[in-house]
């Protein structure tokens, strides 16, 4: 009988490298440009280097018009979706790319002398009481490289500043995140206010302790699990999709 | 205050779970932390909705209250540990704290005159300041944060402990980009500088009541590391990457105890067994009982030097076996009747074992808090005591390193890659606090709300 750890030679009877049998190979992105100047901002993105970015940015705005820079920096993020989801980028890439992203797309809107064209108007939050938003910030990273235009409340946020936001700025999406469970119930009071005043959009809520049942039992609620779902709940709604279609596609609907 | 310059063992073969160089005595028996026994502490969390009224919440804390100690006494546990870590409500309304505790307290003495059952509370305030929201050293959130200590020292607390919040809004920023000089920086020196501040003021009010200042945890930054880690399939942070962080927690959880607290430590703070190395104190971990609040991958092997053996925090519902109360008492006293028998039949060292095998090489988190490593790195703090900073690169350092030197311990092409990118710029950093944060003061200004004053700078 083995004596101490030192003495097992072998593991697999206590626990399975699952992770090691499931390591992608690596592997580069593909390029998104035949042109030298863009493929060099796409790369920049790729690589999350932000002055790679504004170099390349500069050069290009030089000849060519700043909707072309704005397409080569979403192929660019678009590249590094596809490494996150196949498990070669981590986290921290995509957010260095996306900083990287936002880093040439401010150059592109100064150039352009307003904000592009966003896909969707999405309000974020944390809830009142509730001081735990790093979940939130991923998220607003996220959906914001995907071309988004992000209105961060921020955290601790009375219910009355979300109804607010999301009627000044015509919001396609609200989200709330919590961690814990005795701040989540500022959602369902959010809900109905928006009710009240006449509002119903999908109203993605998640985080910590925030679970499906809860956010299921009022109306608007859809539960998010994962903040990198996050510029997929903004595209469904973004689309005209109804927080009951939101809710049956994401959700385990009794 | 002086700082630990050398280690409570002469070796990590002496640690055992159970015993500590500097045993505690808390609330009625009383439960005697580290005296070759180890009590079970279960934390009870309140519904949703609970929170609304004074009434309700009482009643809440009450049936929980009940429920623990009521499946002590049924299964024959000889003690238990009551944690409450505050709600938002409890600790902005300091009134309600006190009477919460004050009920507790009560319900306690009745079990223990009726029964003899030993119990203990411990009032885990909220550290209520966002960083990047408030003065950590000036606010509306800080003076509730100190009327709540006094008010449930006052009524029935045995123990002040807190998860505290400096240094978070970097760390957040850093860790989401893999910085680990933000993470070194966020952890290591302004988090530890936040308690250094706040924790003599802890200490005093748990003085003036005569109870125990317990302990601080780096859950607001360590924690989220090793979350966003999570299991063999996630991708957000790399494993070796969240393992270095938990290092700097070690060398900032120290603080607690360099400006007097005296454990029992924190449950959520796995950096525990590096303390316990460093200083001797009896500490609280938690592990597969916890899986009610989150999970992880080292449930084992942090019972290995454990001494009160807790759950994190199980929210009060109906399970077929009774409220989650019941249950998660049940688990937690069960779990530590085994390491009690262990003890008294003489096979500590043989139940050690086996937990330190479940899981040392599972994951590189339960490796580098594995006994002997944890012991290493211990070494690597002391020997850099006299700066924050220091001792933080010099534990990511000798992580790094242990991790890199062990061939059982396999690492995936990215995990491999994220230690050596982590270890070679912390290589590159400078030798001393003052350049490093000159550095980090200028580097990390851009991170939205931090404030410098915020921390004495």
């Amino acid at each position: 009988m083995a004596r101490t750890v030192a003495d097992i030679a072998d593991f697999t009877p206590i626990f399975v490298r699952y992770d090691v049998k499931i390591a992608p190979k690596k592997r580069g992105a593909a390029d998104v440009s035949t042109d030298p100047v863009l493929q060099a901002i796409a790369r920049g993105v790729v690589e999350g280097d932000e002055d790679a970015v504004s170099e390349a940015t500069d050069k290009a705005l030089a000849s060519k018009g700043p909707e072309a820079v704005i397409d080569t920096l979403i192929a660019g993020m678009r590249e590094v979706s596809k490494l996150w989801d196949d498990g070669v980028y981590y986290l921290p890439q995509v957010i260095l790319s996306s900083d990287a992203l936002m880093v040439g797309l401010t150059k592109a809107e100064d150039a352009m002398g307003g904000k592009a064209t966003k896909k969707g108007t999405v309000v974020m939050h944390c809830a009142h009481g509730d001081i735990h938003d790093i979940g939130k910030n991923i998220a607003a990273a996220l959906i914001r490289a995907n071309g988004f235009k992000v209105i961060d409340l921020g955290s601790d946020v009375p219910e009355d500043t979300v109804v607010k936001a999301v009627k000044e700025n015509k919001a396609h999406l609200v989200t709330g995140t919590a961690l814990m469970t005795t701040t989540m119930s500022a959602f369902a009071k959010i809900a109905d206010m928006l009710k009240k005043e006449g509002i119903e959009l999908p109203f993605v809520c998640g985080g910590g302790a925030v679970s499906e049942e809860y956010v299921t039992s009022f109306d608007m609620g859809v539960y998010a699990d994962q903040a990198k779902d996050g510029p997929a709940f903004a595209a469904d709604a973004a689309s005209g999709m109804s927080w009951q279609d939101m809710r049956a596609k994401w959700n385990l609907v009794v | 205050m002086p700082k630990y310059t050398s280690m409570a063992y002469k070796s990590w073969d002496e640690m055992i779970f159970g015993s500590a160089p500097k045993p505690v005595s808390i609330g009625l028996g009383p439960i005697e932390l580290g005296k070759k026994y180890v009590y079970p502490q279960i934390v009870p969390h309140p519904r949703p909705g609970s929170e609304a009224t004074k009434e309700k919440i009482l009643r809440e804390y009450q049936r929980m209250t009940d429920d623990a100690l009521g499946r002590c006494v049924a299964l024959g546990f000889p003690g238990l540990v009551i944690e409450f870590e505050h709600i938002y409500q409890i600790t902005s309304q300091p009134e309600w704290a006190g009477a919460i505790f004050a009920q507790a307290k009560e319900q306690m003495k009745e079990y223990y005159d009726k029964y003899g059952l030993k119990s203990a509370l411990v009032s885990t305030v909220a550290d209520l300041r966002k960083p990047d929201m408030v003065h950590m050293r000036h606010s509306q959130e800080l003076d509730w944060m100190l009327a709540s200590f006094d008010s449930t020292a006052a009524q029935g607390a045995d123990v002040l402990s807190i998860e505290t919040m400096g240094g978070k809004e970097v760390f957040d920023y850093a860790v989401q980009r893999q910085d680990i000089k933000g993470v070194i920086f966020g952890i290591g020196v302004l988090s530890s500088r936040d308690m250094e501040w706040l924790w003599p003021q802890i200490v005093a009010t748990a003085k003036k009541h005569g109870i125990t200042p317990g302990g601080d945890t780096d859950c607001a930054r360590g924690n989220t590391a090793m979350f966003l880690a999570g299991g063999y399939t996630a991708t957000d942070l790399p494993h070796t990457f969240a393992a270095l962080a938990r290092a700097c927690s070690a060398a900032r959880s120290l603080v607690a105890y360099e400006q007097g607290a005296t454990g029992p430590s924190k449950d959520c703070a796995y950096e525990d067994p590096i303390i316990k190395a460093i200083t001797g104190i009896p500490i609280t971990m938690e592990g597969v009982a916890s899986a009610c609040a989150h999970s992880e991958m080292q449930s084992n092997i942090v019972a290995a030097v454990v001494d009160l053996w807790s759950n994190e925090a199980v929210e009060y519902h109906d399970m077929f076996g009774g409220s989650s109360v019941e249950v998660f008492t049940e688990i937690l006293g069960y779990n530590v009747a085994q390491m009690n028998a262990a003890i008294e039949l003489g096979t500590a060292k043989e139940l050690q074992a086996i937990n330190i095998a479940s899981d040392k090489y599972r994951d590189v988190h339960g490796f580098m808090l594995s006994p002997d490593n944890a012991y290493e790195i211990g070494k690597a703090i002391v020997a850099n005591a006299d700066s924050y900073y220091l001792r933080s690169r010099a534990a990511v350092l000798r992580t790094a390193e242990l991790i890199a030197g062990d061939k059982k311990l396999t690492l995936t092409e990215h995990e491999r890659e994220a230690l050596d990118k982590a270890r070679r710029e912390v290589e590159a950093l400078p030798d001393n606090e003052g350049d490093f944060v000159d550095m980090c003061l200028s580097e990390y200004k851009k991170v939205p709300g931090f404030d410098p004053t915020s921390y004495g700078y």
